[in-house]
């Protein structure tokens, strides 16, 4: 036990950097971090404020129906999707992908130790993501309706507990996944394609079972006298669909009687057991992943490879033999392919799935959108945009370079240079959201060669200032030690402050766009938007030339 | 000719000088050995000298250019290997060394001509198509050097460049070293091996807590030594 907790005490302090931390602190270095922190924290307040609100308007309609408890299991499911999903790529880096697990391995430890371990961690760093979604639920639940001090403590357990189970799911499914994947060749690729096959499934089942929740929910003629009997009715339908949802949902409402703590210690043994039962499977599965996973492909081939390499030599320009590089980079790191690119891939293939499941909305819908193809031009713009800060592919790319750092300060490359090149390569995975959302588009509506245009133009436009607001951001104080690629783009502040300030600029200018819509003849909004993104790179770009050359000089 | 000038660093705003008030006058065609325990403040010098360290006070000048005024003029005519090879493990070995050849400016048939000659001296040319991830420490090593040497630099300067290379790298290592002395470079490099700065060396010098305690050709340093026999003794009494 004691070893398993001095595990859990080191993996949390290596992957918080509490010891380095603390060292800065002491140093008085960094000082200002954490008010940047708080000021990017800041940004996201409009954004929050707005969906809090929305969330309000939902709670009473819920309430109007004497439905209110399904407010509560809303929120909690949605945490667990979350948890769920950013779990997909959590787990796999910090199983598979950290180096520490080459000084874990030869230790006389169980693989169960080095998995329970990590997952604690992994948790931890789930709580970051899951509260700002679960609280707002909580707190308008609690305030709607009468609650007692039991409710709040019921609350916080629930909080603790929520992230355990889609976790041990996303471990296991992981652990199975890269043990049956680990063949000696073409890894890399292979489990990228098996992933995005994997996701695509997960979204399909998602669907499925949505509409079948739906159905379930609303068939039968005794579907309003149950909603007015059972006041827990539609907790109880979706409960079926995952029960220890259900279970907290029902501990929470039930806080007054012996049903809650019922309710509660049910959720926490299933919890333990499902813990215990993920532990027990690492045994057999998770070394069977890990070893021989970094293992490169063997020498055959080797000599043709060899020519190949040699042949495709080719004289670039400094910039484009830059973003070639960055480029290669980011496609040959899965955790950077899956955050920056398969992110802008999935996005508008959910949207396209989800809309077009349903019938009756999808038909009026399209005929809606068929009507105001401008509409479209500007939210796709405004997707791309906000995508181009979303990838973080500008917001880490010094952080990306890590310790091989030394490399770009010590070449003679200009600033003007890494800037260009840097850009370029944000904007490879824009090329590629832009196909994405181009291809879902024309299932829906017929866009003009015009539109498309203006969508790739001016989307592209405002892409460039998107980089470069994450470039500022990461040359200011680059996150260069990493163990793991994932804390580079996953756990790095630097996107969070971009993606805050990003998107103040991007609801600013839609702001304005909606204002104008119906005022003055759509073209002029195109010039508009157009002129701002050049105005604000040409402006990021200066600011962008002094700050690298300064902290490229500095940087220690 | 490299020109150092009251070259000063303390880390952390802290009063302890990890270089303190150095000056060195290194002359083209001179192999430069820089010597000193752990903690010297070697490798210190050595990023001031290609750029990765600011310094707090002092000038760094190489053929009379100003290496913290003119970096991008400086940079061009350095070649660096650090003591621990950090290189971009997704890319393969010739992608690596064209990215490298690029920034340089470096002509395609210079640049596959070098390519050719450094990597089957240090037959690593068998891996070029493979990713650096896949390579071991000492073929790591290989690949720096060989993206240092491609580049034909006034000042080819490495830190602790024989740890991990085998026997026999080591050897053309020297053999290179020399050759571009002869050619009118500065080679500049830290060592522990006492043995290679000893044989290699035109001049010495041992530096401790940050000062530099002595410096000159080998038969300079013995004059001043005690004990006047080998490079090991005169270190160590100097260190003590």
């Amino acid at each position: 036990m004691n070893r398993f907790i001095s595990l859990i005490k080191t993996d949390l302090n290596n992957t918080f950097g509490f010891s380095y931390l603390i060292y800065n602190f002491k140093k008085k270095k960094y000082i200002w971090q954490p008010i940047v922190a708080f000021l990017a924290i800041l940004s996201f307040i409009p954004t929050y404020i707005v969906s809090v609100k929305f969330l309000r308007d939902i709670y009473h309609v819920y309430s109007g129906i004497g439905q209110s408890s399904y407010f509560l299991q809303t929120g909690i499911i949605l945490s667990q999707i979350l948890v769920f999903l950013l779990g997909i790529i959590y787990v796999m880096s910090k199983y598979y992908f950290a180096n520490d697990l080459e000084q874990l391995v030869p230790l006389p430890i169980k693989p169960s130790y080095i998995i329970g371990s990590k997952f604690v961690t992994l948790m931890i760093s789930e709580y970051i993501t899951t509260l700002p979604l679960i609280l707002p639920f909580i707190f308008i639940y609690g305030r709607n309706t009468r609650v007692n001090i039991l409710y709040w403590i019921y609350s916080i357990l629930i909080i603790l507990l929520i992230p355990i189970l889609p976790l041990i799911i996303v471990s296991i499914i992981v652990m199975a996944f890269m043990k049956y994947t680990n063949i000696k060749g073409r890894k890399d690729l292979f489990r990228v394609i098996s992933g995005i096959f994997f996701i695509g499934i997960i979204i399909y089942i998602q669907i499925i079972l949505q509409n079948y929740a739906q159905r379930a929910i609303t068939d039968g003629s005794e579907f309003y006298i149950n909603l007015i009997s059972d006041s827990n009715f539609l907790v109880k339908k979706m409960g079926q669909i995952f029960p220890p949802g259900m279970w907290a949902t029902l501990s929470l409402v039930n806080h007054g009687n012996i049903m809650g703590i019922a309710y509660l210690l049910l959720f926490l043994l299933v919890s333990l057991l499902g813990y215990f039962i993920m532990l027990l499977l690492s045994e057999s599965l998770f070394y069977g992943g890990l070893i021989g996973n970094t293992e490169v492909r063997t020498s055959r081939g080797r000599e043709k490879r060899n020519i190949r390499a040699i042949k495709s030599t080719k004289v670039s320009k400094p910039y484009i033999a830059l973003a070639k590089k960055e480029t290669l980079i980011l496609i040959r790191t899965p955790i950077y392919l899956i955050n920056s690119v398969l992110g802008s891939v999935i996005v508008p293939i959910i949207g396209f799935v989800s809309i077009y499941s349903n019938d009756v909305f999808m038909t009026s819908f399209k005929e809606i959108l068929n009507m105001y193809p401008q509409y479209v031009v500007l939210a796709s713009i405004g997707i791309i945009v906000f995508q181009g800060i979303a990838n973080s592919v500008g917001s880490t790319t010094f952080s990306r370079e890590g310790k091989n750092f030394w490399i770009q300060r010590t070449l003679p490359i200009t600033v003007k240079d890494q800037i260009i090149g840097r850009i370029l390569a944000a904007l490879f995975p824009q090329l590629i959201a832009l196909l994405s959302l181009l291809i879902v588009e024309s299932f829906i509506i017929s866009l003009s060669i015009i539109d498309i245009f203006l969508i790739i133009f001016i989307g592209l436009l405002g892409s460039i200032s998107m980089a470069e607001i994450g470039m500022i951001i990461d040359i200011l104080k680059p996150l260069l030690i990493w163990d793991n690629p994932q804390r580079a783009m996953k756990q790095n502040l630097n996107v969070l402050i971009s993606l805050g300030i990003g998107s103040l600029y991007i609801l600013i200018l839609g702001y304005l766009v909606i204002k104008l819509i119906g005022k003055v003849n759509i073209n002029y909004i195109y010039i508009l938007l157009s002129t701002v993104f050049i105005i604000t790179s040409i402006i990021l770009f200066m600011s962008l030339r002094k700050l690298i050359k300064r902290q490229f000089e500095n940087i220690e | 000719m490299l020109i150092i000038n009251n070259l000063s660093k303390s880390y952390d705003n802290s009063n302890i000088k990890a270089v303190d008030n150095i000056n060195l006058t290194i002359k083209p065609g001179e192999i430069f050995g820089f010597l000193g325990p752990n903690g010297a403040g070697k490798t210190t010098t050595i990023k001031m000298i290609v750029g990765l360290l600011k310094p707090d006070g002092g000038r760094i000048s190489l053929s009379g250019i100003d290496i913290w005024e003119n970096p991008l003029d400086a940079k061009s005519k350095i070649s660096y290997v650090p003591d621990n090879p950090e290189v971009y493990d997704k890319l393969k070995g010739m992608e690596y060394l064209n990215f490298i050849a690029d920034m340089y400016g470096i002509s395609k048939e210079l640049r596959l001509g070098k390519i050719k000659y450094y990597t089957e001296l240090f037959k690593i040319n068998d891996v070029l198509g493979d990713t650096i991830g896949s390579y071991s420490h000492g073929m790591k090593q290989k690949i720096v050097l060989t993206s240092a040497l491609l580049n034909e630099p006034e000042l080819f300067i490495l830190d602790e460049p024989m740890v991990g290379l085998d026997p026999k790298s080591t050897y053309n290592l020297k053999e290179i070293m020399r050759k571009m002395c002869d050619e009118g470079s500065i080679v500049f490099f830290s060592t522990h091996v006492l043995e290679v700065a000893e044989k290699l060396c035109d001049r010495i010098a041992i530096i401790n807590k940050g000062k530099i305690i002595t410096i000159g050709t080998m038969e300079e340093l013995r004059a001043h030594a005690k004990e006047r026999e080998s490079l090991e003794n005169i270190f160590l009494e100097l260190t003590e």
